[in-house]
């Protein structure tokens, strides 16, 4: 994008990243091509935009979209993901990465069209401060219903750190971000407001053996289908199905960590939202992009019947909802619509109002307060840009000792006192606090660590590092992470992804190998994360998790910081 | 004592048994009511049972679900908050809270599994097994359904009889269709049965 004379394109081979794709292609890129000290924002950092392995194919499960760069939340590598349709049309264009490198000198903003005919970037000045929804409209209005769009809304542009991209879905609607990190922030302080990725005239990625992935991909249908989670519970309730189990569990941080259980969950329950929704007309079951049999998502319609915003996710609930004390699925929903539209990332905004209101600014449960300090965001005043900037900075700039972060990024929806195992993701994750980054759950089947003794019960060490790697690996596939329990619980379904990958690249994928590249991947963003200064006592939970115990269990995070030191040790 | 029927509502209630302390109501509803009693079901509801017997033995021989059903489908058990591995080795206590769910999505949902492969991420909070003789006695046990099972095993529960305390009985009311006799709010505790005819649409 600093190209003297004006951004230039550049299209070469793949040479040493070859093969890859996600997050071990945009991870092991950043790792060996930005200068792990370089400002985030600055011309030195790259934006890595990778489609996965698979994404593009006739594959079920297939369209997972990877941005990585360095972040300026963080200030490590980071990997963040999402659905929608934008990795299945990029990858049909015949493109394993796009690469946004250097910063533009002025003022001037870019949007950068991408089809059979190449790429061009184009400045468009009149798409300044638009948010998402209003931006994608303009857009469409000149490209049309029959592409992808990722975007930036204005929070991308001011450059906060919880910014967000937006990638749209199958109607258009730019509502599946990828949120965690500030990605969003990195594309603005590129000065690129759109991507328009239009695949006409181009057909599906053929895999090597048609034949052995097409059967590979119905026998790995058929699994997901027969699951009672990915077949069942995902698509009537969605993922805020957990809300009422980890309440009960005591594990849902409510009012910004204070205690395990909030009195208004079953009021935001999955099952609560699910039945609202089809009551009002909207869905409780639908695809953030084609290809997907799970259908996790729907769609939520206010009283009248008009559409508010896509099934807002669990964390989203969780984040906005039990985290500030609200118990209204509609200033939920509400609130899951301002982020997708100002383009910010729905834990980290949700918490920053948590960390907020634990300073006084407003009270837990105040709905229209919160509704209020989210527009704040979304004008740019001097308020909302110190909530922008995410929980850590919020709570700084407030005087708050609560601030529940890892690495400056926003812990998600499990407290880590109740179930400690997550705590100790939260804490090594290459990525700061993330629950994604060990979500990967066949780790037993992956046979990651080796045998296990299936009567032996590992340690919450070993599980947590086994399934990091996992997650690594599963997440440079381009497949959704919530296959996951279909390839845990059914050995003949987890195969059916093996071959599907073998077929696909014409060779025979082990389990082996999908641990090795898992291993790789950690492997560059711990280096990468150890050049930008990380130590090992960047790896801990906030202080106030071993010191505060919360109820029902009053637990403290008890896992010994020599423990946390081991667990990249293989 | 009836309810007036109601479109869409086929209701017949009867209190055949008035006591101070307790009364009983027997609702049958059509299939389509069932979803109204499900805010209940998710915060629980008491119900009569006989305490001191094994968690296994209060679902299988107390409320009648097929063994093969909790195995397979009731994954994810917490007794008292906390999750559940040994159905065996759980000991039912006069007031124990008992929390039936399928399986759930995502890691944490593979941790709370009941004994499964990830159950040492959440092991500080567990239930540790009862040991010791136990003494078979008449109790209650607050019991809640959620997600899937809410459907499946809401109207075994319903049909059994729970007890509803005056404000969870009067709460119950204002989300049914509107009553022709209010004197049901002066009740105090209420033993409601309800069975649900029809095919689920």
């Amino acid at each position: 994008m600093g190209a003297a004379g004006g951004p230039k394109v550049t299209v070469s081979g793949l040479g040493d990243y070859a093969g890859l794709g996600g997050r071990a292609m945009t991870s092991l890129i950043v790792a060996a091509e930005v200068p792990p000290l370089a400002h985030a924002l600055g011309a030195e950092n790259k934006l890595v935009i990778s489609p996965g392995m698979l994404s593009g194919t006739v594959g079920s499960m297939t369209g997972r979209l990877s941005v990585g760069c360095k972040s300026p939340l963080t200030g490590t590598i980071k990997e963040s993901n999402a659905g929608g349709q934008a990795a299945q049309v990029l990858a049909r264009l015949g493109y394993a990465a796009v690469i946004l490198e250097g910063k533009p000198a002025g003022d001037d903003l870019y949007k950068i069209v991408i089809n059979k005919d190449g790429i061009n970037v184009i400045v468009d000045n009149s798409l300044k401060l638009l948010d998402n929804y209003p931006l994608v409209a303009k857009l469409r209005t000149e490209y049309g219903d029959k592409v992808a769009y990722m975007t930036i809304g204005t929070a991308g542009e001011r450059k906060m750190l919880s910014a967000s991209i937006a990638c749209t879905d199958p109607e258009l609607r730019p509502t599946r971000h990828c949120g965690r990190g500030g990605v969003g922030a990195v594309m603005g302080a590129k000065r690129v407001k759109a991507i328009i990725i239009d695949d006409a005239g181009v057909t599906m990625r053929p895999a090597k053996n048609i034949e052995g992935y097409r059967d590979a991909n119905r026998k790995f249908v058929e699994g997901l289908r027969k699951h009672p989670v990915t077949g069942e519970g995902l698509p009537a309730y969605g993922t805020n199905v957990l809300t009422n189990v980890l309440n009960e569990a005591g594990g849902y941080p409510t009012n910004n960590f204070k205690t395990g259980q909030f009195a208004g969950s079953s009021k935001i329950s999955g099952e609560a939202q699910a039945e609202l929704e089809v009551k009002r007309g909207g869905s409780a079951t639908h695809g953030c992009h084609r290809g997907c049999v799970i259908q996790c998502s729907g769609i939520y319609n206010d009283k009248d019947g008009n559409y508010v915003t896509k099934q807002p996710e669990y964390e989203t609930v969780w984040s906005h909802g039990g985290h500030c004390g609200i118990d209204d699925l509609d200033t939920i929903a509400r609130l899951d619509y301002m982020d997708d539209n100002i383009g910010v990332d729905t834990i980290e905004m949700g918490v920053t109002i948590g960390v907020a209101m634990d300073a006084g600014i407003i009270e837990f449960g105040d709905r229209a307060g919160a509704i209020r300090l989210l527009e704040e965001v979304g004008k740019g005043t001097p308020l909302g840009c110190i909530l922008g900037a995410g929980a850590a900075v919020t709570g700084k700039v407030f005087g708050v000792e609560r601030v529940p972060v890892v690495k400056d990024q926003a812990l998600p929806a499990y407290d880590p006192r109740a179930i400690q195992g997550i705590g100790v993701t939260y804490a090594t994750s290459t990525q700061g606090a993330d629950h994604t980054m060990g979500y990967a759950i066949a780790t037993n089947i992956l046979k990651v660590g080796g045998d296990v003794d299936p009567l032996k019960t590992e340690g919450q060490i070993e599980l947590s590092r086994n399934l990091q790697i996992a997650t690594a690996a599963i997440d440079s596939t381009g497949m959704c992470l919530f296959i996951a329990f279909a390839i845990l619980d059914q050995p003949e379904t987890f195969q059916a992804l093996l071959d599907m990958l073998g077929s696909f690249h014409g060779i025979t994928m082990t389990g082996d190998d999908v641990v090795a590249l898992g291993k790789r991947v950690l492997s560059a963003e711990r280096d990468f994360n150890k050049r930008a200064g990380f130590t090992k006592y960047h790896d801990r939970l906030p202080r106030f998790f071993y010191d505060e115990p919360v109820a029902p269990h009053n637990l403290t995070f008890m896992m010994k910081d020599e423990e946390l030191d081991d667990l990249f040790n293989w | 004592m009836k309810y007036a029927a109601r479109e869409g509502f086929s209701l017949a209630a009867v209190i055949r048994e008035t006591t101070v302390k307790r009364e009983t109501l027997e609702l049958n509803l059509i299939v389509d009511q069932l979803n109204l009693f499900f805010p209940l079901l998710q915060k629980g509801v008491t119900i009569p049972a006989i305490v001191g017997c094994t968690l296994k033995s209060l679902l299988v021989d107390q409320l009648a679900i097929p063994a093969d059903y909790v195995t397979d489908r009731i994954t994810t058990i917490f007794f008292n908050n906390s999750p559940v591995d040994d159905l065996e080795r759980t000991v039912i206590q006069d007031g124990s809270r008992v929390t039936l769910s399928a399986a759930m999505p995502g890691l944490v949902g593979a941790t709370m599994r009941r004994g499964g492969f990830y159950a040492a991420l959440r092991e500080g909070i567990s239930h540790a097994v009862d040991s010791g003789k136990t003494v078979d006695a008449s109790g209650t046990v607050r019991l809640k359904l959620f997600n899937l099972l809410l459907g499946e095993l809401g109207p075994t529960v319903l049909a059994r009889g729970i007890i509803l305390e005056q404000d969870e009985f009067t709460e119950l009311l204002c989300t049914l269709p509107p009553q022709a006799n209010h004197s049901l709010h002066d009740t105090g505790r209420v033993l409601l049965s309800a069975t649900f005819e029809g095919v689920p649409r």
